[in-house]
C-alpha cells in the first residue's frame, strides 16, 4: 500500500493540510508538527516549514519543493479539529491515503460553522465582559449585551463583501461607538465608554495578541510579529472607528439641539 | 456571592467566544469550565495582588493545566480549549483604549494603555510556558488513570 503513495500527491496533500490549518488559525509548530507526522506515516521524510504568511512543503534531501500562498483569517478551530482527528486515523491507520485525500477535499470546500443565530448569541454572550462586572453599572452591561450583537453583525456581515483589509474591522468599531453615543445622548446610557470597550469584547484582537506572544515564545519569531502587528492594526482601525461614531453621534445630537 | 456570578459571567462568555470562533461542539462544555475558572483565579489573585502581572499569570497557568488536561480527556487540539478560555482575560480591551488615544493624539494615555497591554500579553503567555512544562509531569499519571477508566 505504501508504494501506491507517490511524492507528488503526498506533498500536495500536504500543503493543502497546512493551508487549512493555517488560515482556520492553528500555531505554525501544530501546522509543522501535524504535516510532518502524516509524512512521516505514510513512510516519507517529509520536512515543513510554516510561517503566517507562507508554507513550505518538502521531502528531505530532494529538489523538490511545494510553496503554498496562505492569508490570515479567522479563527474556524472545527476545521483544525477535524484535520487532526483525520490525521490521527490516518497515522494509526484506520483510513487509507486515498480517503485522507478525499477527506482533505471535503473539509476544504465545506463551510463548517454554528447557525447565525447561535453566533449572534455566541457574540452577545462575549459582549457582556467580565471584566467590566461591578464597575459599569448593570443597565449598561445589558446595553452592551444588545449594542455588541449589532457590532459583531456589522464586522461578520461586511467582511465577505468588502475586499480591502480591515474596513470590516472599523465599520463594527463605528456600529459600536455611534449606538453607546447615541444611547448615552439619549439619557439612556450612563456611561457610553464602559458600554464600548464591553461591547467590543468579540472584535477586539486580545486573543490574537497572546497567541502571538506564545509564538514569539515558542520561537516562531516572523509569524509572531506578523500576528503582533495584524493585532495591533485591527485595534487600530476599531479604534478610528469608534472614534469617527461617537463622533458623528456628536454632530447628529448638535444638529438636532440646534434645531430645537 | 460575587464569586458565583463573576463565575457564571466568564463561563457565559467564554462559550460564546467558543461559538464565535466555532469550535467543535463536544468542547464548548470543558472550554467554558476552565475559563471560568480561570476567570474565578484571576478575581481571587486580584483581591490580593492588586496589579497587572500576578492575576494573569495564574490565570494562564490554571487555563494551561486545564486546557492540557481536557485536550487529552476529549481528544481536541489544546489549541481549541485556549483560544475560548482566554478571552475574558486577554488585553483586548485595552489595545483598543490605546489604538483610540493614539488616534486622538493622547501620546501619554497611548504609552500607558500600550505598556499594559504588551505587559498582560507577556504574563498569559509565560504562565502557558510554565504550565505546559507542569502538565508535562502530570501527563503520565494522567494517562494512566484514563487507560484505568477505559478498562472498566
Amino acid at each position: 500500500m505504501d508504494q501506491s503513495i507517490s511524492e507528488d500527491e503526498l506533498i500536495a496533500v500536504c500543503g493543502k493540510v497546512g493551508k487549512i490549518l493555517l488560515t482556520s488559525g492553528a500555531e505554525t509548530s501544530r501546522v509543522e508538527g501535524t504535516v510532518e507526522y502524516i509524512g512521516r506515516a505514510a513512510h516519507y521524510d517529509i520536512s515543513c516549514h510554516a510561517t503566517i504568511t507562507a508554507l513550505f512543503v518538502g521531502v528531505k534531501n530532494q529538489t523538490k519543493t511545494h510553496l503554498v500562498k496562505v492569508r490570515l483569517g479567522d479563527f474556524n478551530l472545527e476545521k483544525v479539529d477535524e484535520i487532526n482527528t483525520m490525521s490521527r486515523k490516518f497515522v494509526t491507520g484506520q483510513i487509507d491515503f486515498a480517503e485522507l485525500k478525499r477527506t482533505i477535499d471535503q473539509i476544504d470546500k465545506k463551510v463548517i460553522d454554528f447557525t447565525w443565530p447561535e453566533k449572534v448569541f455566541g457574540a452577545a454572550m462575549v459582549s457582556v465582559a467580565p471584566m467590566l462586572l461591578f464597575k459599569a453599572t448593570w443597565a449598561d452591561l445589558s446595553l452592551a449585551f444588545f449594542v455588541g450583537i449589532f457590532g459583531y453583525l456589522a464586522a461578520a456581515l461586511s467582511s465577505p463583501r468588502i475586499k480591502t483589509p480591515y474596513v470590516a474591522a472599523g465599520l463594527g468599531g463605528f456600529t459600536v461607538g455611534f449606538l453607546a453615543a447615541v444611547l448615552q445622548s439619549l439619557g439612556i446610557a450612563t456611561n457610553a465608554g464602559n458600554i464600548i470597550v464591553s461591547a467590543l469584547m468579540p472584535l477586539v484582537p486580545g486573543v490574537a495578541i497572546t497567541n502571538s506572544f506564545r509564538e514569539i515564545i515558542d520561537r516562531n519569531t516572523i509569524s509572531g510579529v506578523v500576528r503582533a502587528v495584524d493585532a495591533l492594526i485591527i485595534a487600530g482601525s476599531i479604534g478610528a472607528g469608534v472614534v469617527l461614531g461617537v463622533g458623528l453621534s456628536g454632530i447628529i445630537f448638535h444638529l438636532i439641539g440646534g434645531g430645537l | 456571592m460575587k464569586v458565583l456570578i463573576e463565575l457564571i459571567v466568564s463561563f457565559a462568555s467564554t462559550v460564546g467566544f467558543g461559538l464565535v470562533t466555532n469550535v467543535p461542539r463536544r468542547s464548548l462544555l470543558p472550554a467554558g469550565i476552565t475559563g471560568s475558572l480561570a476567570w474565578v483565579a484571576y478575581y481571587l489573585v486580584l483581591q490580593v495582588d492588586n496589579g497587572l502581572i500576578l492575576p494573569n499569570f495564574t490565570a494562564a497557568i490554571v487555563i494551561g493545566i486545564l486546557g492540557n488536561i481536557s485536550a487529552v480527556m476529549f481528544r481536541v487540539p489544546v489549541n481549541i480549549i485556549y483560544v475560548p478560555s482566554l478571552v475574558s482575560l486577554v488585553p483586548g480591551g485595552i489595545l483598543y483604549l490605546g489604538m483610540r488615544s493614539f488616534t486622538l493624539g493622547n501620546e501619554i494615555r497611548t504609552g500607558q494603555y500600550m505598556f499594559n497591554a504588551l505587559t498582560i500579553a507577556i504574563a498569559l503567555a509565560v504562565g502557558f510556558v510554565v504550565a505546559e512544562v507542569i502538565f508535562y509531569r502530570i501527563k503520565p499519571f494522567l494517562l494512566r488513570l484514563l487507560a484505568k477508566q477505559r478498562e472498566r
